[in-house]
């Protein structure tokens, strides 16, 4: 057992300059592909409430198939895919679009499922007193709505931050590529993934308490 | 000859996903009921599984599993491999689940148990149980449906599921785009008729 850790102490060096380089893309992969995801999850949202039945359709049948075929496929498209029509992406530039366009379709569900978590009685109650529409989403809806969404969108974040993981096979410079890079090059592939795991976890964890510790003081007082 | 590879490559994404959800299934029930028992330790314990295993990605466990066991002499086949990481990462997921239903039925529905004179495993089995199916199922569909889509990264070890034919036809026909939009339709052939079983649970439940 101490032999397990004392190979980490004599690779320490090797190892933790190129793992935490990669932890930094890894997260840089995680903001960008979220702030995509809230964007596509807006817009979606907006086109799922639509009055126009075929804009609403159109966003019901994206959103159906994005959250039907796997990250992983969708990374393969956008990689591999379009190359023969003549686009072809950086691995890091796929894999931004790729896990924010996916992420993007299960935003869309959290915002709406948001707005629509607010009781009509409020939207009516601020046109009631004068409000314009706009008004009455920007100073009534949006700022309840916001409460309920949080948690969520946090949860969203850190399947965001695993799914990184999976850019590692279109060959994107992030945790898991880096680790197998050493695996083969050290032959540890125990202590290399362990390692990254522990990586993982120690961006993932603070973000998932944050969403549960949100979610319980929003619920205290509140459930029936 | 694409469908045919594709198809071949289905069959097995069905039995990775089938022994994945059937191990977490029985890990999460399990896990739940112990964390129900209201033992500090053993919550404990409890807590830090579902912690661990939620914050770190399939892709990861199933490195560890099969390159890294490996290296101290434990060689696992790679569908094993498979079913066993992301059987133990939903095995995590499903804890959570359970134990949200559990707490989902009113405290005095045990304590009734209880106080009829049955022990804690027998209120468990005889009342709660058949109580938080109910609630729990939406919850388990929807899983079942991430399981599978999940199941895409055992191709990384070589399980030679849908997407390990995929990226196989691609090198040996170029025809990308063709297999990939393939690949796709195949997933969501079994992907959407399940989200659409969960959705019909999901509003049955609202109106019961």
């Amino acid at each position: 057992m101490i032999g397990f850790f004392q190979l980490y102490v004599t690779h320490w060096e090797d190892w933790w300059p190129d793992l935490r380089d990669a932890a930094g893309n890894t997260l840089l992969l995680t903001l960008c592909a979220f702030a995509i995801a809230l964007l596509v999850g807006l817009l979606l949202a907006l086109a799922k409430l639509s009055r126009s039945g075929l804009i609403s359709r159109s966003a019901t049948v994206f959103i159906e198939i994005m959250r039907g075929v796997p990250t992983l496929v969708i990374l393969f498209i956008l990689y591999f895919g379009i190359v023969p029509i003549g686009i072809t992406l950086d691995a890091f530039v796929a894999s931004i679009l790729g896990l924010g366009i996916h992420a993007g379709a299960y935003v869309a569900e959290i915002f709406r499922g948001g707005i629509q978590s607010i009781h009509r009685g409020q939207r009516e109650a601020a046109v009631a007193v004068g409000m314009t529409p706009l008004q009455s989403l920007r100073y009534i809806i949006l700022p309840q709505a916001v409460a309920v969404m949080l948690p969520p969108l946090i949860n969203m974040l850190v399947l965001v931050l695993k799914d990184t993981s999976v850019c590692s096979l279109v060959a994107a410079p992030e945790i898991m590529l880096r680790a197998k890079d050493l695996a083969s090059t050290y032959f540890q592939p125990l202590h290399l993934y362990v390692l990254a795991g522990v990586m993982y976890f120690g961006m993932a964890w603070p973000l998932s308490l944050l969403a549960r510790v949100w979610a319980r003081r929003r619920g205290r007082g509140r459930r029936v | 000859m694409f469908a045919a590879a594709l198809l071949g490559g289905a069959v097995v994404t069905i039995q990775i996903t089938l022994g994945a959800f059937l191990l977490a299934f029985l890990l999460g029930l399990l896990l739940a009921v112990i964390d129900s028992m209201r033992v500090m330790l053993l919550r404990a314990l409890v807590a830090t599984y579902v912690e661990v295993f939620r914050n770190v990605p399939a892709l990861t466990l199933l490195f560890i599993i099969y390159f890294g066991l490996a290296q101290v002499g434990i060689r696992l086949q790679p569908i094993p491999a498979a079913i066993i990481g992301l059987g133990l990462g939903g095995g995590a997921v499903l804890t959570e689940v359970f134990r949200a239903a559990f707490r989902a039925l009113h405290q005095g529905q045990r304590e009734a148990a209880l106080a009829v004179g049955m022990t804690p495993m027998m209120a468990i089995r005889h009342i709660i149980l058949p109580q938080a199916w109910r609630v729990v199922l939406p919850p388990l569909g929807n899983y079942a449906v991430a399981l599978l889509k999940e199941t895409s990264v055992a191709s990384a070890i070589a399980a030679p599921e849908i997407m390990f034919y995929a990226r196989q036809l691609v090198t040996r026909t170029f025809e990308t785009p063709l297999v990939y939009a393939m690949t796709s339709l195949l997933y969501l052939a079994m992907t959407v008729p399940m989200a659409h079983v969960v959705w019909r649970l999901e509003q049955r439940r609202r109106w019961a």
